[in-house]
């Protein structure tokens, strides 16, 4: 203990110790002590203070809030399927035959990712609806209607379509890693078909399809937004959120809400760790290259093909009916809108340009904030030696098991009566509690960037400045981060992309109009009569947003994948 | 568990043609394996001698021509159906499933009966010596110890044919001279028609009966190690198969009915005979005799002189390299203790006997 | 020269006539329920006349921003309440939480329908007047072949089974308004079961009030029961909607308060002014908003079919609005409409629709038993666990509260308790109606 407490202050650590305790003053504020304090609460009597289960009681005695519980777990739980049902005969295509829309399945497998659920809901709405687009047309023809949005249908449909991705991508790699020798071991000792599926392919598959499809139901599970705007109460998102801001931020029962949110987002983490863990499977596949490949026959392509467009249109549908919904003039039980016309469009220029302003800061300092702290996490973790260190990553990292409601309620409780200086207003409803959430929530994402980064710098690289006269932080400076500037970079655009949409923290913090980002914009929007195309149009330009940015982050990376493949340089592994 | 030559079975194969697509791999395979022999298939990468393995277990692109195991064409056959059992190069074992259940994967799918397959899994499992290890993971054997096992799992179904992809090439050196030794002796107790590809002359010069060279899809020779390694068909084979002294030039007819061989730098050799063919020049290190300049040319040999470029000093030999007017003539010498090496520049004395040489068409 | 002066000095003058005696800056900040299309507008006004004033619009639903004025009452940043709901102004004057000012603008009268515009007591102004009522998409309606519902009891007909929507008193000022005019206009019991049945027809129960408009354009449903700007704004907007007043209606003006301790109380009046002067009030007539002027000289710039409750004086006449009575058993209201309807719109509506099957085989036929049974299911589900006087009484309605104000209040039980008392009562009564019900039908 004595030795390790020289090394915490040895001069060469100083600075990363300051940062680190920097950082973790940092988290402590602003993730633990209020998550801390929601836990805290849903487990204190309100009238005396004292430790109770009482409000566990009152939570599981009322029939709402069971009911609650289990629309939101019975809904995760299918949109796991049907976004599995989605991407199985895509990654099924694409990892069996030699399939030349592949380039296609790939794209199809940004668009949903671009746009988050509660913008596309409305439109989805409008084109699903029990009087939607589709259903219209149905009924016209063919004298039956498909209840497509119908209560709980309508949050599964939304939330499988944005996140098939998720499930196409991890199943597609998990097929992908597989040997083919296992395959072929297993064909040459007389195995094919489905005895062949079930016995070799699915187990290998297995894991890396349940560490994509526990993350999926947990992001459904927490999500605020989707059935809000499609007006679904009877779930716990929604019921947390309902409780604090009509009730107040007394209401004990958005607190235990809060807690069994936490709950279940650590016990799927754990899930999806536990199934990558199994590196077992990795070590003894040594070839990869993936299961066998034939060609297909022509009725076959144009099968596959014919899928292939019907989940693309699919997929679409959110993007097509915020397009239409943004050009269009009145669109009432009707197939398509009545007229065009880009009034929306000026209207949210001229009315409504604060939100997208408000976004652009908001969204800059967050990702600012998120790659310094990344960054300097991610070399205390894996550059130092200091005591403690891991505890940081994790900290960061914990933020995932957070769901934004819960954020914002803790942030309301911990926050509301602490007054900033020279401002004079509560924290929670200055503009900047806003930004410390959206950093926060996107801290564990731009984190792993960042760690991704620095384990392709060889350590080597950073003794050789040192043995030529550089201090650790000149170091630091001249050689480490610039080395890591293709992982910041695309941390920093993924974290400026998605927190530009977030809305479960937000709706929460955002006390004045005048502060709000454009995800609040658009929820406000969809509140008035007139307010549904521009609402539209908002969304539609949040939707640039996160394409463009996306489009870039993917870039950078591609740019320096290339970069280093083409240099070369340093010897293979890079870690301490 | 034995399986005696009633069960294994000869492969021929007749003027096989295989195409990835626009790019011919496999030319005009013509290849007859006796049944119980050890056949070796040895090239260099990309000479499509683990494409010619995988045909035969019906992996990778349908091929024109016929697949003949034991007078039965199966090249329509899918892979399941032929019976030919196949030792992967990464070994394949699945990760999920116990070595137990690995091994007992090829009985399941037979449909033997769970008291067999319980007695012919634990045969199989003991004669690789790993009996102790059946409830294990394969992640947690060593490479050997994986390597036996799909062996085991090879065998224990009783193939007609069994055919190893370069199996020892993810072993260390040491492993793989034992492993080659161990899978010979498994071979020979089974009597299995077995099929080995490697790209390592040596292992294929211990272990095979006969073998056949590839180069660029094409069957080069065919014959018993000595006979590749003694009479190569072409420079291919003769360089394939070991070292050797290449000299290229012209032949002409020399009195009395000898041959006179003149190389491109001007070195003379005198044949004796007139050979067969036309080509180069071809001996081998160890056929030639360093000496010091001036020792007299002994009747029947071929001397050349030189001066030492270099020396290489391996322990049981002694290499070196002599310019001999500008050619590079390698000699390997058994090193007996005490014996005086040359020093670089020295001038020496080269001799080799006539017979030694091989006249070897190819450029 | 001597003319340049008194020309110069005239110009002084009558410049300095031009602008307000004392020049308005500083922030006017707003708790409002309404949306921006109205926010919006008057904003942009305001500001246009003052410039030097910078108008922020706090957004809460009404019920949400009493609970922010409570909370924030030791540090108050708000200037100014402006919401629908008079009750919600009740709630707030009980608290103490308002001031009293008197306004200069003339022309507005004392009552519009049978209200009185102002709080008598002069805590809180009228600046427009909204009544409740049914809207209906015409192309929905058409596509269905249903004719549009024009009083309360057309939406409890089988036909509408379905097709309509509302949103919930404690979700929305308005929705509670409404509510309440129906219980007071109807009684207690009669006005809950008139609820009841016409929620058994309910598609939807809306999540805030413009749910319902909202689903009603967007033909997600037919009818919807809105306040009357809903209604209007949409049709002016151009969506194929209607709307009527029924005849069991209050006319309730919407307000404008001071908040007690207001950080800019000089801006805060002449926002007041400025919404009840000509100016203000013209704008009320935007096709965005629609609402119901109290100056009564603004109807003549209305366009053609736009109602005039001082020229019509049977819209809203039919119930006298009693505001303490609203403001008593505020909270009972939301919580019982809540645990009777809302959550349990699913048994209610298969009860009901039991009955209304069920009456529909009995049509014409004369069977007592099946009659008998059908009305027991009736009285099942018109069932309320909470008398009118119970409702009234004040511990009782503590219970609701979730802030004390005062240590002497007394506390009898815990909300969510008693909720889940109800709701099991609630639970098993529509059960049993819709045993009952489907056994009278099996009888016909």
């Amino acid at each position: 203990m004595k030795a390790s407490t020289l090394t915490a202050f040895s001069s060469v650590e100083r600075g990363p110790a300051i940062a680190g305790l920097m950082i973790a003053f940092f988290l402590l504020l602003f993730l633990i002590v209020p998550v801390g304090q929601v836990i805290f609460v849903a487990f204190q009597d309100p009238n005396t203070g004292s430790f109770t289960l009482i409000n566990f009681a009152d939570f599981f005695g009322n029939s709402l809030f069971v009911e609650s519980f289990f629309n939101s777990f019975y809904v995760a739980s299918m949109s796991v399927i049907v976004a599995s049902i989605i991407a199985m005969p895509l990654a099924y295509f694409t990892t069996r035959f030699n399939f030349s829309g592949a380039l296609l399945i790939q794209t199809l497998g940004i668009i949903p990712l671009i746009m988050p659920p509660f913008v596309g809901a409305v439109a989805m709405q409008l084109l699903f609806g029990a009087n939607g687009s589709i259903n219209l047309l149905l009924e016209e023809h063919l004298g039956f209607t498909i209840p497509f949005m119908e209560g709980l249908n309508g949050v599964i449909l939304v939330e499988s379509v944005h996140y098939f991705p998720f499930i196409l991508i991890n199943l597609s790699a998990a097929l992908n890693n597989i040997d083919r020798a296992m395959e072929e071991s297993a064909q040459n000792l007389g195995a094919h078909g489905t005895r062949l599926f079930r016995r070799i392919v699915f187990p290998l598959a297995m894991p890396g399809y349940v560490a994509g499809a526990a993350l999926v139901f947990i992001k459904v599970f927490d999500d605020l937004g989707t059935p809000l705007l499609l007006n679904i109460n009877n779930m716990l998102a929604p019921q947390a959120y309902l409780r604090i801001s009509s009730i107040g931020i007394a209401d004990p029962m958005g607190y235990v809400i809060s807690v069994i949110l936490v709950g279940f987002s650590l016990l799927s983490l754990w899930i999806s760790l536990l199934a990558l863990k199994d590196k077992d499977y990795a070590t003894v596949q040594k070839g990869g290259g993936g299961l066998m490949r034939r060609d297909l026959r022509t009725w076959e392509k144009v099968g596959c093909y014919g899928v292939v467009i019907l989940i693309l249109l699919l997929v679409l549908s959110p993007h097509i009916g915020l397009t239409l919904l943004s050009f269009g003039t009145v669109w009432s039980f009707a197939v398509i809108p009545d007229g065009f016309t880009f009034d929306h469009y000026t209207t949210v220029f001229d009315t409504a340009s604060q939100y997208i302003t408000n976004t652009l800061l908001y969204a800059g300092i967050a990702a600012l904030l998120d790659v310094i702290l990344a960054t300097s996490i991610a070399y205390i973790v894996w550059r130092t030696k200091l005591v403690g260190r891991k505890w940081l990553d994790y900290g960061a990292t914990a933020a995932l098991a957070v769901p934004g409601v819960v954020l914002g309620i803790g942030y309301l409780r911990t926050y509301h009566s602490f007054d900033v200086p020279i401002i004079n207003e509560p924290l929670a409803s200055w503009w900047v509690i806003i930004v410390i959430a959206m950093t926060i929530r996107r801290l564990p994402y731009a984190l792993r960037a960042c760690i991704a980064a620095i384990q392709q710098v060889s350590v080597m690289l950073e003794e050789a400045a040192e043995n030529l006269g550089a201090t650790k932080g000149r170091t630091v400076w001249r050689i480490v981060v610039p080395l890591m500037s293709g992982g910041i970079l695309a941390g920093f655009v993924t974290s400026f992309a998605t927190a530009s949409v977030e809305l479960s923290a937000t709706i929460m913090l955002v006390a004045k109009d005048s502060d709000a980002p454009l995800a609040f914009g658009i929820y406000e929007f969809m509140q008035s009569t007139s307010g549904r195309g521009p609402g539209a149009a908002l969304g539609i330009i949040a939707v640039l947003f996160v394409g463009v940015g996306t489009y870039f982050s993917h870039v950078i990376i591609e740019r320096s994948k290339k970069l280093r493949e083409a240099k070369a340089i340093v010897a293979e592994g890079g870690t301490t | 568990m034995t399986a005696d030559i009633g069960n294994s079975a000869g492969v021929i194969i007749n003027d096989l043609n295989l195409s990835f697509g626009e790019t011919r791999v496999l030319k005009g395979v013509n290849l007859s394996i006796e049944a119980g022999e050890f056949f070796a298939f040895l090239g260099p990468s990309g000479s499509g001698k683990s494409t010619l393995l995988r045909a035969i277990a019906g992996f990778g692109p349908r091929p024109t021509g016929q697949i003949l195991i034991d007078g039965e064409d199966i090249a329509d056959q899918p892979p399941w159906k032929r019976n030919v059992g196949m030792v992967f190069q990464s070994y394949a074992l699945w990760p999920h499933m116990t070595v137990h259940r690995n091994v007992a994967f090829g009985l399941e799918e037979r449909g033997v009966p769970a008291p067999e397959i319980k007695r012919r899994v634990d045969a199989a499992l003991d004669m690789v010596g790993l009996i102790d290890l059946a409830e294990r993971r394969p992640s947690q054997l060593s490479g050997g110890q994986q390597q036996r096992i799909a062996l085991a799992r090879t065998v224990v179904v009783e193939p007609k044919v069994l055919l190893l992809d370069e199996p020892l090439s993810n072993l260390d050196a040491n492993l793989r001279v034992q492993m080659r030794r161990e899978i010979r002796d498994l071979q020979k107790e089974l009597k299995l028609t077995t099929i080995f590809v490697t790209h390592d002359q040596e292992e294929a010069n211990t272990t095979s009966d006969r073998m056949a060279v590839l180069d660029d899809g094409v069957i080069q020779q065919v014959g018993a190690p000595v006979e590749l390694y003694d009479k190569p068909c072409n420079l291919f084979v003769a360089n394939f198969l070991g070292t050797a002294n290449v000299l290229q030039g012209t032949m002409s007819a020399g009195k009395d009915g000898s041959c006179v061989f003149q190389s491109e730098n001007g070195v003379a050799i005198n044949l004796g005979t007139q050979p067969h063919n036309e080509g180069a020049m071809v001996f081998r290190p160890q056929n030639v005799r360093i000496s010091k300049t001036g020792t007299n040319c002994k009747a029947g040999n071929v001397q050349f002189q030189g001066t030492v470029g270099h020396m290489e000093f391996h322990g049981n030999i002694v290499r070196y390299g002599v310019d001999v007017s500008g050619h590079l003539i390698l000699i390997d010498e058994t090193h007996q203790r005490g014996s005086t090496l040359f020093d670089i520049g020295a001038s020496v004395d080269l001799q080799v006997k006539q017979g030694q040489i091989m006249v070897v068409p190819g450029h | 020269m001597k003319r340049a002066h008194v020309l110069g000095a005239a110009a002084i003058v009558l410049s300095a006539a031009s602008i307000p005696t004392y020049a308005l800056s500083g922030k006017l900040t707003i708790v409002t329920s309404y949306p921006t299309d109205t926010t919006a507008t008057f904003e942009k006004a305001f500001e246009k006349k003052y410039p030097g004033v910078d108008v922020e619009m706090l957004k809460k639903k009404t019920t949400a921003g009493i609970k922010y004025l409570q909370e924030t009452s030791d540090n108050n940043q708000a200037d100014m309440f402006w919401a629908s709901a008079p009750d919600a102004f009740e709630v707030l004057k009980g608290d103490d939480l308002l001031v009293k000012y008197d306004v200069k603008v003339g022309g507005i009268p004392e009552k519009v329908g049978s209200f009185p515009i102002n709080d008598p007591e002069g805590y809180y102004k009228g600046f427009a007047a909204s009544g409740y009522g049914i809207m209906w998409n015409e192309r929905y309606l058409k596509a269905k072949k249903l004719p549009p519902p024009m009083e309360w009891a057309d939406l409890k007909k089988p036909i509408y089974h379905g097709h309509s929507g509302m949103s919930a008193p404690s979700r929305s000022g308005t929705t509670h308004l409404t509510v309440e005019t129906v219980l007071q206009g109807m009684g207690w019991q009669d006005g809950w079961a008139e609820w009841k049945e016409i929620a058994g027809n309910f598609k939807t129960v809306t999540e805030r009030s413009f749910g319902v408009p909202d689903g009603v354009n967007s033909g997600s449903f037919g009818a919807g029961i809105v306040i009357d700007f809903f209604g209007l704004s949409s049709q002016a907007s151009g969506f194929p909607v209607g709307f009527n007043y029924p005849k069991v209606t209050t006319l309730v003006p919407a307000n404008i308060a001071i908040v007690k301790n207001a950080p800019n109380a000089e801006a805060a009046a002449a926002f007041i002014e400025f919404i009840l002067s000509t100016e203000g009030q013209e704008l009320l007539l935007d096709p965005k908003i629609r609402r119901l002027p109290v100056n009564p000289a603004t109807y003549a710039k209305a366009p053609k079919d736009f109602p005039n409750p001082f020229k019509d004086k049977t819209i809203g006449a039919a119930v006298k609005f009693d505001l303490a009575l609203s403001k008593g058993r505020y909270n009972v209201i939301n919580s019982l409409f809540d645990v009777m309807i809302t959550y349990r719109l699913n048994e209610l509506r298969g009860a009901v629709k039991a009955i209304q099957d069920a009456e529909a085989k009995l049509a014409g036929k004369t069977n007592a038993d099946a009659a008998k049974l059908i009305a027991e299911a009736r009285a099942l589900v018109n069932e309320v666990p909470v008398t009118e006087a119970q409702a009234s009484e004040s511990d009782f309605n503590n219970i609701f509260k979730k802030k004390r104000k005062k240590a002497t209040t007394k506390v009898t039980g815990r909300q969510a308790e008693i909720e889940s008392e109800w709701d099991s009562m609630v639970v098993a009564n529509y059960a049993k109606a819709k045993e009952l019900a489907d056994k009278a039908a099996s009888m016909l």
